[in-house]
């Protein structure tokens, strides 16, 4: 039991002590996790909310798929990304694999699905009552996703954040793509996997803590921003 | 905006809901639809409006087919009426905002008609939180508020107070008085069509 103490001990040390080293991963989890969130919400919230109100043929089964893809494991996606970034892959020339790069583009793929699905499904079950109001209000196409974006904004956070979690808590996909290259692209869940298995607890245990602690303050914003709505 | 309706017929899936032969709705009157529920009287209001693009036969705005100005010019306030998630204020100033209408303008008519319909107290309550009569009020002020030239009314004052129904109705009254502006309002109450309607159309079932 001790040598559990003694982890939690160097771990409050090292988060206490502003290490340089774990503050970076901390650092460069955040800005690959939220670019990451950021870039995909861009592109599959206002797609999301089209295509769950367009009627279409197939509907059915692009929303089988896209439920799918939504749980995609994240090696299957750090495989995809390894393949295509890869010297002889056709984006091979860009030389951006083992970068904090191309693990931003591995978590823009991984969580993807994930918000266009939520999106689309929020928007199919909701979107069409709004869409009916900002019709017979004279709002245009694109007033009526503005519409349907702040209606229904509280549960397009809870969607966003939900993505983020899962890109910052993954470790397949930017262990494949990132290689967990000290200083370049270790971050909190590469460094926990290492660390766990080279039997060096107290910087796991301290990132450990910190990915809590993140979770924790992301999931009271969230609350607090709702008690006022 | 005189209104005529030509060979109209509503599907749905096998079933014929809606069948009108001819109909003609008239400027700056208002005409109360009545019939049985089944009729298909919403079902009529949701295809004037444009909501409902899937039928047969045609519908003429002053004599030119359904495009997407003459829904411009019409609004329909529903049975259960849906208020954003925000300010009443600003509910009622959306479709100014949709057109375009600068902020001093919008100020100044959500300020008239929110007096009108007596409902000035409620300027800066979520529109979500309502009671049903204050939402029907607050539903009623943002169709009005562009002087829609069609007021489409989906049995507007089902389910609430009479005080606020009797605003409700004494609005409706003023908004064709002074616009001229064509009403149509689906009902069941008899004694409400006499009160508010110039022509009465009953709908079969």
């Amino acid at each position: 039991m001790d040598y559990i103490q003694e982890g939690f001990k160097e771990a409050l040390k090292l988060l206490i002590g502003f290490d340089k080293e774990v503050y970076g991963i901390i650092s460069l989890s955040l800005i690959v996790s939220t670019t990451a969130t950021i870039i995909a919400s861009f592109l599959c919230i206002p797609l999301g909310i089209h295509l769950g109100l367009k009627e279409f043929k197939g509907k059915r089964a692009f929303s089988r798929i896209l439920y799918t893809f939504m749980s995609i494991p994240s090696v299957i996606v750090g495989l995809v990304v390894a393949i295509l970034l890869s010297r002889r892959g056709p984006f091979g020339k860009f030389d951006l694999l083992y970068t904090p790069k191309a693990m931003i583009i591995a978590q823009t793929l991984l969580v993807t699905p994930l918000i266009l699905g939520l999106t689309y499904s929020l928007s199919k079950n909701r979107g069409k009552e709004i869409e009916r109001i900002g019709q017979t209000l004279g709002g245009n196409k694109l007033d009526i996703i503005i519409l349907i974006i702040k209606e229904l904004k509280l549960d397009l956070m809870v969607n966003i954040v939900t993505a983020f979690s899962r890109a910052i808590s993954e470790v397949g996909a930017v262990m494949i793509v990132g290689g967990n290259i000290r200083n370049r692209t270790r971050v909190i869940t590469t460094t926990i996997s290492m660390m766990n298995s080279m039997g060096d607890y107290p910087m796991a245990i301290a990132l450990g803590i910190v990915l809590l602690i993140i979770s924790f303050g992301i999931n009271s914003l969230i609350y607090s921003y709702s008690g006022d709505d | 905006m005189e209104i005529s309706i030509h060979n109209l017929k509503k599907y749905y899936g096998e079933k014929l809901v809606l069948d009108i032969e001819e109909l003609k709705i008239k400027r700056g009157r208002i005409t109360g639809l009545i019939g049985p529920n089944g009729s298909g009287k919403s079902t009529l209001l949701n295809i004037i409006s444009g909501l409902d693009r899937e039928f047969l036969g045609t519908v003429k705005y002053d004599g030119k087919l359904l495009d997407k100005d003459s829904y411009k010019k019409m609004t329909l306030v529903f049975q259960k009426p849906y208020l954003f998630r925000r300010k009443v204020y600003e509910n009622i100033e959306y479709p100014l905002k949709v057109r375009g209408v600068n902020r001093d303008e919008r100020r100044e008519r959500v300020k008239n008609i929110m007096e009108r319909l007596e409902i000035e107290g409620l300027k800066d309550k979520k529109g979500h939180l309502l009671s049903g009569g204050e939402s029907q009020k607050v539903s009623l002020a943002r169709a009005l508020v562009f002087n829609p030239e069609l007021l489409l009314l989906d049995e507007p004052t089902s389910n609430i107070d009479p005080e606020s129904v009797k605003v409700m109705e004494r609005e409706i009254l003023r908004f064709n008085e002074e616009t001229n502006g064509t009403v149509i309002i689906v009902t069941h109450n008899m004694e409400q069509s006499e009160r508010l309607c110039h022509d009465i159309i009953h709908l079969e079932r």
